[in-house]
């Protein structure tokens, strides 16, 4: 079992470097890979230190909102004595996205390394790794790491002998998209439906367990045992100011050589698409790229000379969000793949917020009816209507999730909907 | 209404252009009913605590911040300036309706909520004027929630009141929600129904028409109902409630709410109990034993005879039922002062218990009457010892106790037996004069709960035949025993005036005022002079 | 089963199998006991053990019956009703029994970009049924899913707890005759 996306160009490889071997996996493969020296290091630092330094990284949240990692750290209560908690946030749900398997199923101890030193830093005792449901080959990997990890002390009551306890839970999710939300995590942990909360109160005030917590993403965490152990301006010699650091790309659609690379912030899309990647197969021509994972606007080909930073893709009309491009070539239907899209938001709306619950199932089957060739002009004005009515009204963002996809593929391919709507006919090639 | 005033600050802040100063606790939601102003609400339910904030029907615009807020869950702050009707807030608030309309049926015309359904309202308000859905409606149905309550699902707006009611103060989590997004459902568990005491409060805080009594179902429409406050007779609690008739029929009850008593809400004993207790046979106009045989008669003839029998009694016994009213516990009482009966006794159903847990003052209480406190408050002694003994030769008065229960021949041997009731059972027709008088339902007056609370309720059916409220024919035969009939002692006419010729003769009630009494109800002095146990008789009026 | 699981994973555990019992007790036996004082020994809150004992009814039976909601909720001191409700938000607890082939295929963005459909119709056919009915012979439940997480490799389908992945039409033929080959 290789890992089969290796860029041919020379690369980054800070999370991605033992990605394909085997061995990787197992405690003592990884502890010849120097595996584990970044949480002695941490051990040795008091927490606040720790923080500190993931701060002065500028390393953001790669879980979508990049939102920077040392400051949300730091919003944990500075005391010691009482329950904290970290959460990691494995439930990789992303339509487009396929990272944090990646990272689990290669590289388990990177990552359980990260959950260890982040739980130092916030003061947690406990940390829970909440894995979607479907991974059951990657839980696997990842059981046998923790348990490895577990027997030979690095887990457990005094890491290593420091005399600083922290358990580790793996926790497994069962088939919902909103348990990836930040709240939704914490109600599913909690054993309840995966609603998500308004904030406040905010989960570094009262998380789970009423307890002071903190949730990141699996490749955030990952991300931290390479800053502790090499310091912040080793990881800020890639990416820019407000986006240091290297990320793993998501690659798929219709890709020559779809896959999992990791690059630094701030290479240009269009240098993904084509030059890592390799373009659409068969020599088509690209037609539009949803950059940042399902829920992010929609690029035109004309467009994808972006810098892949956070600030890049914003300034690009998109967003970053798990930088997990889904490609579409030329002969893509995207009022289909819009309805795809549609429905997914819609089958995973928790329920809660109306605008999401009605909302996205009635955008959904107006998509649907136009590409079963029964639209209506209106339909346009109704759908940009609902954009307008989804946008920052409910608890959590999946409504919004769905409005960027929508709102995007309507403005810049309003000849898709109106070729449906008029000649029943697509305007693929 | 602001939870705890006395330890909250008060801070000050704009609404629609109105300044208001409330304790810092409260919601943007309630600050604004404050000044006058009903934001549009689904989840939120004053008497339900959690704020999930998940209808986004109650959005707000607050001057500062980037989103509307959902004016349940947001806490007022100094200086907030808030606007509710923005063309954004009321826009937000147009959507939410729409949306809520895109799998809903349309079925008012068959609804049991039409009329009274917050959907309607503020689909009306908002103008939903014409449906922008081109799609086929979503069809999930109806279920069976309780032996007593069906769910429509295709009406149901998931504002979870219903779940979060029994959650949260039933506390009893047997109603939830199934499955997720636009497929989500009410359920109970798979084959279970709700047997809770209270459940059919989810019914009340239903905003639309998904939950409904099924003895109610296709029985009236809601504009076609007289409602009527007035307090539940089924136990000693008296919860607030309001009675809603259709054609001098009662068809429900509903909760009133009363901070003090049942908050928002009552026990489903009460909401049965007494729409069943209604039925059975009334006596319609007065009685009199002439010949061996009950010949119905005028009142002015009965009052005149039967003064005049009662002259003639110097000693007997005396029976009230806890059902009556103060007012007439207290002219019964005044009567049999007036004639030298002293004493008398009532018997109080007994009946199982059940607490609300999250409002557990209101109680299903194990006595099943309204105004045991009343008749002990008039000198009337609780008597558990099974049936009542027979009067044998003696004299007897009975008052709206039905004497269901007693032999055929019981009180037939009695020197003179009058009985002041609303039922006609066996023993009922031993007596000499029956005297018909109104139910509760149908007077004024005022009952007193286990605590001492004195509440009133208003007249909700027409008398059945000539029936009087009892008040009123006791005191006019205190009258005439009084001064021989010639009109020189006035009797009261209207119940405001029999309660002040109470309040006036009973110590333990000198601080009441049928104004101050209104319609929540007043505490006597103190519990224990709410109750005393065979107090001295007031004097006659 | 007899092998001890580690506490820490011990809630965590494949819970779509191949290999189930749907008669075996679920908490009336060793193994299940040690199931469930390990989970329990997790989590400051019984409630929070909820969806590790869900899985394990899963992994154990191949699906959630109203017998096994009703043991957990007794084990947690919830209601039924309570944990019908959570069992009912989340797909991959079967609400009813499954075909010894629970195959899920993958149509969202990345796959329905590289034929998923053709790939759910081709499983529909070869197994002769329609979306989550089970064959008659009890074989197969083929299923559309929602994002698998492996977009990369379109299109992606679950088979019982293994992935196939990069899957053709052509190539469904194939991926049944094996499942039925190894007896699994």
């Amino acid at each position: 079992m290789a890992y089969p996306y290796r860029d041919d160009r020379e690369t980054t490889t800070v999370l991605s470097r033992h990605m394909g071997e085997p061995e990787a996996r197992t405690l003592s493969g990884w502890l010849e890979r120097g595996g584990y020296e970044a949480l002695g290091t941490a051990l040795e630092m008091e927490p606040d230190e720790i923080t500190e330094i993931v701060k002065e990284s500028g390393l953001r949240g790669r879980g979508g909102a990049g939102f920077p990692t040392g400051m949300k750290w730091g919003f944990m209560p500075k005391e010691n004595g009482r329950a904290h908690y970290l959460c990691c946030n494995a439930d990789e749900s992303e339509p487009g996205a396929f990272k944090d398997r990646e990272i689990m199923r290669w590289t388990p101890h990177l990552m359980i390394e990260g959950c260890l030193i982040a739980a130092r830093a916030i003061r947690a005792g406990h940390v829970y790794i909440y894995v979607r449901g479907e991974f059951f080959p990657v839980v696997r990997v990842l059981n046998q790491a923790v348990v490895e990890a577990y027997e030979a002390g690095y887990i457990g009551r005094s890491v290593l002998g420091s005399g600083w306890s922290c358990d580790i839970t793996v926790h497994l999710g069962a088939g919902a998209y909103i348990a990836g939300e930040e709240t939704g995590l914490m109600s599913s942990l909690m054993g309840g439906r995966a609603e998500p909360w308004m904030k406040p109160p905010f989960p570094a005030a009262r998380g789970i367990f009423g307890a002071p917590t903190t949730v990141n993403n699996v490749e955030t965490l990952a991300s931290v045992p390479g800053i502790v152990a090499n310091g912040s301006a080793w990881y800020r010699q890639w990416g820019s100011d407000e986006s240091p650091g290297t990320k793993l790309w998501c690659c798929s659609g219709h890709l020559v050589k779809p896959g999992n690379y990791e690059l630094e912030l701030g290479v240009p899309l269009s240098e993904i698409i084509y030059d890592v990647c390799g373009g659409a197969p068969d020599g088509k021509r690209v037609r539009a790229v949803i950059p940042g994972g399902s829920s992010t606007p929609f690029l035109t080909a004309d467009e994808l000379d972006c810098e892949t930073t956070y600030e890049g893709m914003q300034a690009a009309g998109s967003s970053l969000g798990t930088a997990s491009p889904i490609v579409m070539d030329e002969s893509t239907c995207l009022l289909s793949a819009m309805r795809r899209i549609a429905q997914f938001y819609a089958h995973e709306s928790c329920g809660q917020c109306v605008q999401c619950r009605e909302g996205t199932e009635w955008i959904a089957k107006i998509l649907r009816r136009i590409e079963d060739g029964d639209g209506e002009m209106k339909d346009i004005d109704t759908l940009y209507d609902l954009c307008e009515q989804l946008t920052g009204r409910t608890i959590c963002v999946l409504a919004d999730s769905v409005v960027f996809p929508l709102r995007s593929s309507l403005d810049k391919f309003r000849d898709e909907y109106e070729s449906h709507i008029q000649q029943d006919a697509c305007t693929a090639t | 209404m602001y939870g705890n005033v006395k330890t909250a600050e008060l801070v000050s802040l704009r609404i629609d252009g109105t300044e208001i100063s409330v304790p810092s606790n409260t919601s943007v939601i309630e600050a604004a009913e404050a000044v006058g102003v009903l934001v549009p609400r689904y989840c939120y339910h004053p008497g339900i605590p959690s704020r999930p904030a998940q209808c986004r029907v109650c959005l707000v615009e607050i001057e500062g911040q980037p989103k509307l807020q959902p004016s349940c869950n947001i806490s007022v702050q100094e200086g907030m300036v808030v606007h509710t009707a923005s063309e954004e807030a009321r826009s937000a608030r147009r959507s939410v309706i729409e949306l809520l309309l895109v799998n809903h049926p349309l079925d008012c015309p068959i609804c049991d909520a039409a009329g009274q359904c917050m959907l309607q309202d503020y689909a009306f308000e908002t103008r939903q004027l014409a449906s922008r859905l081109n799609e086929e409606k979503l069809v999930m149905g109806r279920d069976r929630i309780a032996e007593d309550i069906l769910y429509f699902a295709d009406r149901c707006i998931l504002c979870t009141r219903c779940v979060r009611f029994m959650r949260e103060v039933a506390e009893d989590d047997a109603l939830i929600v199934a499955q997720r997004g636009y497929r989500a459902y009410i359920d109970t568990f798979p084959g279970a129904v709700l047997d809770n005491p209270f459940r059919g409060n989810i019914v009340d805080v239903c905003p639309v028409g998904a939950l409904v009594h099924e003895d109610f179902l296709f029985k009236a429409r809601f504009w076609d109902l007289d409602q009527t406050a007035s307090v539940c007779p089924s136990c000693s609690t008296g919860c607030n409630v309001t009675i809603d008739t259709v054609e001098n029929q009662i068809v429900r009850l509903k909760p009133r709410h009363n901070s003090e008593v049942n908050s928002y809400w009552m026990c489903d004993h009460g909401r049965k109990h007494l729409i069943m207790s209604n039925r059975g046979l009334r006596p319609e106009a007065p009685l009199l034993r002439r010949d061996g045989k009950l010949v119905p008669t005028g009142w002015g003839e009965a009052l005149t005879w039967v003064a005049e029998r009662l002259r003639e009694v110097s000693r007997g016994m005396a029976i009230v039922s806890p059902h009556a009213a103060n007012e007439s516990l207290f002219y019964f009482r005044t009567l049999l002062d007036r004639i030298g009966i002293a004493g008398g006794t009532f018997r109080v159903e007994q009946g199982e218990e059940a607490i609300l847990p999250g409002f557990p003052k209101l109680q299903l209480r194990a006595d099943r009457a309204p105004n045991a406190s009343g008749a002990e408050l008039h000198g009337f002694e609780r008597f558990d010892g099974g049936a009542h003994s027979d009067p044998g030769g003696d004299a007897v008065a009975v008052l709206e106790d039905p004497l269901g229960e007693l032999p055929d021949e019981w009180g037939r041997e009695a020197s003179f037996f009058l009985y002041v009731g609303n039922r006609l059972s066996p023993a009922a027709r031993n007596a000499h004069a029956i005297l018909p008088v109104t139910t509760f339902a149908e007077m004024e007056g005022t009952f007193t709960n286990f605590e001492g609370r004195v509440q009133r309720f208003h007249q909700a059916l027409q008398p059945a035949g000539l029936a009087r409220p009892a008040w009123l024919v006791l005191a006019r035969l205190v009258s005439l025993l009084e001064d021989g009939g010639d009109g020189g002692v006035a009797a009261p006419t209207l119940a405001s005036e029999a309660f002040q010729v109470m309040v006036r003769a009973t110590p333990a009630m000198a601080d009441l005022e049928w104004a101050s009494v209104g319609l929540k109800g007043a505490r006597l002095g103190s519990t224990e002079a709410a109750v005393p146990h065979a107090q001295a008789p007031a004097e006659g009026a | 089963m007899s092998r001890r699981i580690h506490p820490s994973v011990a809630g965590a555990q494949p819970f779509q199998l191949a290999e189930r019992d749907p008669e075996a007790p679920l908490f009336e036996s060793a193994e299940g006991q040690e199931r469930l004082q390990a989970v329990l020994s997790r989590y400051p809150t019984k409630q929070a053990a909820l969806l590790p004992l869900l899985g394990y009814a899963n992994e154990l039976h191949g699906w959630v019956s109203k017998q096994d909601m009703e043991s957990i909720a007794e084990r947690l001191d919830l209601t039924p009703a309570y944990v019908w409700s959570v069992a009912s938000f989340y797909t991959m607890y079967n609400k009813h029994p499954i075909g010894r082939h629970f195959i899920q295929v993958c149509t969202n963005i990345s796959c329905h970009l590289n034929g998923a459909q053709r790939v759910l119709e081709r499983f529909l056919e070869e197994t002769g049924t329609r979306p989550g009915e089970t064959s008659e012979d009890g074989r197969y439940t083929v299923i559309e899913a929602e994002c698998l997480g492996a977009c990369g490799f379109a299109t992606a389908v679950q088979i019982n707890d293994e992935y196939h992945e990069n899957v053709t039409p052509e190539r469904v033929s194939q991926i049944l005759a094996g499942l039925d080959g190894n007896g699994s």
